[in-house]
């Protein structure tokens, strides 16, 4: 069902093209080795098997009063600290980034960040952010120093083995970028090019598929469009969503080719605290139903025409 | 005076003895190099041939003292005015790497800010490339063995300032690429430009130390020149002295005089310069070293301040080198008791950085960012810092050209003297000995 949604919705992306919403760049799964054949077929088979990947725990109902979580759980914990610590991009367009203006983080994760902070404490305000890179994202999950992960981070049977995740919130998938006048229409007109990605991010991996293509790896996605401006490279491929943040930043660049891949993104939380997810996807659940994800959306993907539904959340994972 | 038969007896048995096995058949003609020999036996033997040889042994004496004792003065003065210069481009170079490290540290602390920058922020990052591009040109007219490395760092500041001027259009319009093209042109000072500027500080230290090293080395060939002189003409009055029982020839005892009053004035002279030296390479060059040390590790660690508050939280590797760079700058003030003002105004900074890292980590982070930039305590105790510790270089620096030019100055014209000294010796012994000559015949 949600397969088949995601697909339906990446078609509708390469139809409306620039304004993109989905794509992810952030993850090392290797779900992106068998989705390179065709639109129809971007669902890929894991190579761990965790039954749906994007099935998360059921939300928790009812749901607490913020201010007033219950005794013993996680969300207690970090009412008593007094703070959510969040891992968030600062440098990705749209989603997480340092407004240059105004020296504040914003983005779709951003608020997402901030609904489930409100939800805790009854105040959006109270979160600490962590800036961590695409590699930096699993592992500070694992050691505690965050509460939470919102930072284009694809849900996968992989990770799932390490972490776990909330409910699908996006669709995204990759996609390249290349500058305006390039007759390039699609990935396998790359031979020989040099094409920059970040490393340590399923966008590099999924390059695996395209021998023909020189691969520039960088530390972080914004570093290709630095090279892509200086004309160091020839394109680079990350998430539609963060390439669309690109476009954004340069009319000489536009998004082109069919998604490669389809990347459902979630928040990533601890496996130590199923309860904190079912929480989290309490917030989702009330975001998708009050029209406030689609506000979201509105603001941040798409300003102007048809908002798409949310994605539709699916449980039944077993804790 | 009176006697003029002893020379011409004592020199007959001599002259005729060589000559007669020589010239076996025909004694009319002698071989040119046997004629020559004879003149030159002739011309020294008997007591005014001795006299002869003596005074030619007491002029070219005189000559080699006025001729070494000037070239041992004027290398002196070469060696310290090469210091000077050496020790003016080792100021310029740390100037230079200083500046590329303040416009760096202004150009992040500026974006830290967000927003349009502060006009002073500003002001310093323009101010600082400014004194970059000028003191590399001073630098490359100064030393032109370096054009290389100075044509690379130029073209180094020419990418970093078209790095900054991308991040500030981007800033500008609100695109959070501009964080990347900081990153990039932070990059590329520290990769490309520092590199070569540390390798230039080091060439210029050598040149300086390789420039004192060998002060003493002139003064020991002023003193056996002298000693040599002064026995030279001894020997000459002595033997006069036996032959025609005066105690005094006038011209050898001028001659001494003058070379024993200018040597010693010269051999003070060059004691006095090379303390000049070593107070300044003791004292100002050491000085200007530290300081210039220090200021660029307080530069480097201020920026690394704020790439770890951009960093937000993954900032770890920045406040690392912060604590690294930050020690070294410590180290450096550490050796120099004279001037706590720097060490302290460095030390303020330190506690307030301290706090700015407190508020960070306490989850604080606009509080923090707040004590970072602008008017908070960290920034200004940096900006206190700043100012005295360029004060009291531009002091030191001063203080290290003057005090090498002062060893410099009285060296040259003390190298004509001596020039001079040994020439009107020579003369003078000439004379002694050509007066006393002409009494023989």
């Amino acid at each position: 069902m949600t397969v088949r949604r995601s697909i339906l919705a990446l078609v509708a992306l390469v139809v409306f093209s620039v304004a993109a919403t989905a794509c992810d760049n952030g993850s090392d799964s290797k779900r992106s080795d068998a989705s390179t054949t065709t639109t129809t077929t971007v669902a890929v088979a894991p190579v761990v098997d965790c039954g749906n990947p994007v099935a998360s725990f059921a939300p928790l109902d009812p749901m607490p009063a913020p201010g007033n979580m219950p005794a013993g759980s996680y969300m207690a914990e970090i009412q008593k600290r007094g703070r959510l610590i969040a891992g968030v991009s600062a440098d990705t367009l749209l989603f997480g980034y340092r407004d240059p203006l105004s020296g504040q983080l914003e983005g779709f994760d951003i608020d997402l960040v901030r609904q489930v902070a409100q939800a805790i404490f009854g105040d959006p305000n109270r979160v600490d952010y962590k800036v961590v890179t695409y590699a930096q994202r699993i592992p500070s999950l694992l050691d505690g120093s965050v509460d939470v992960i919102a930072n284009v981070m694809t849900i996968n049977c992989e990770r799932w083995q390490q972490i776990s995740f909330s409910s699908q919130y996006l669709d995204a998938g990759k996609r390249i970028l290349v500058r305006t006048d390039s007759p390039v229409t699609d990935i396998s007109q790359l031979n020989g090019k040099r094409v920059c990605a970040a490393s340590g991010s399923t966008s590099i991996d999924n390059l695996k598929n395209y021998p023909g293509v020189v691969v520039v790896p960088v530390d972080a996605t914004s570093d290709c469009m630095v090279l892509f401006q200086q004309g160091t490279v020839d394109s680079v491929t990350a998430d539609d969503t963060v390439l669309a943040g690109f476009v954004a930043q340069d009319p000489y660049a536009k998004i082109v080719g069919p998604p490669l891949t389809s990347e459902p993104y979630g928040l990533g939380v601890a496996k130590t605290h199923p309860e904190f997810v079912g929480f989290v996807n309490g917030v989702l659940a009330d975001l998708r139903a009050d029209g406030t994800w689609k506000q979201m959306y509105s603001r941040w993907l798409k300003p102007s025409g048809a908002v798409p539904d949310p994605p539709v959340a699916v449980y039944g994972r077993n804790q | 005076m009176t006697t003029v038969t002893p020379p011409a007896a004592s020199t007959p048995p001599t002259s005729p003895a060589p000559t007669t096995p020589r010239t076996p058949s025909p004694p009319t003609l002698l071989s040119p190099r046997s004629r020559a020999r004879e003149l030159l036996t002739g011309a020294f033997s008997g007591t005014p041939g001795r006299m002869r040889l003596l005074g030619a042994i007491a002029i070219t004496v005189c000559l080699l003292f006025g001729v070494a004792s000037f070239a041992a003065a004027a290398r002196l003065h070469t060696d310290v005015e090469n210091a000077r210069a050496n020790a003016a481009q080792l100021v310029r170079v740390q100037t230079i790497r200083t500046n590329l490290v303040t416009a760096d540290a202004n150009a992040t602390n500026a974006f830290l800010v967000g927003g349009l920058e502060p006009a002073s922020s500003r002001a310093a990052y323009t101010n600082g490339i400014a004194t970059t591009a000028k003191t590399l040109a001073e630098a490359a007219a100064a030393q032109s063995d370096e054009a290389a490395a100075h044509e690379r760092v130029n073209r180094v500041v020419a990418t970093y300032t078209g790095l900054i001027e991308s991040a500030r259009a981007n800033n500008r319009q609100g695109f959070p690429v501009g964080a990347a093209y900081l990153r990039q042109a932070s990059r590329v000072v520290r990769d490309e430009a520092l590199p070569t500027l540390e390798r230039l500080v080091r060439v210029e230290q050598e040149r300086v130390d390789d420039a004192t090293a060998g002060a003493e080395s002139n003064q020991i060939v002023l003193a056996v020149m002298l000693i040599l002189t002064v026995i030279a003409l001894s020997v000459a009055q002595l033997y006069l002295y036996s032959k025609t029982r005066r105690i005094l020839n006038p011209s050898l005892v001028a001659a001494t005089g003058i070379v024993v009053v200018v040597g010693l004035v010269a051999l003070a002279t060059m004691a006095w310069s090379r303390g000049q030296i070593d107070n300044a390479i003791d004292g100002p060059y050491r000085r200007t070293v530290a300081l210039a040390t220090a200021r660029i590790g307080a530069f480097d660690a201020k920026s690394a301040e704020a790439l770890t508050l951009i960093a937000r939280g993954s900032g770890a590797p920045y406040e690392e080198r912060f604590q690294t760079v930050s020690k070294e700058a410590k180290a450096a003030l550490a050796a120099d008791a004279d001037d706590r003002a720097t060490a302290s105004a460095l030390a303020r900074y330190l506690i307030e950085h301290g706090k700015v890292r407190a508020a960070d980590d306490g989850g604080t982070y606009d509080a923090a960012v707040a004590l970072a930039t602008g008017d908070g305590a960290a920034n200004q105790a940096f900006g206190r810092f700043e100012v005295v510790s360029g004060r009291a270089l531009a002091t030191q620096a001063q203080d290290l050209a003057d005090d090498l030019g002062r060893a410099a100055t009285p060296l040259l014209p003390m190298a004509w003297l001596l020039l001079v000294a040994g020439i009107a010796a020579a003369v003078l012994a000439w004379r002694g000995m050509s007066q006393r000559l002409a009494e023989y015949r």
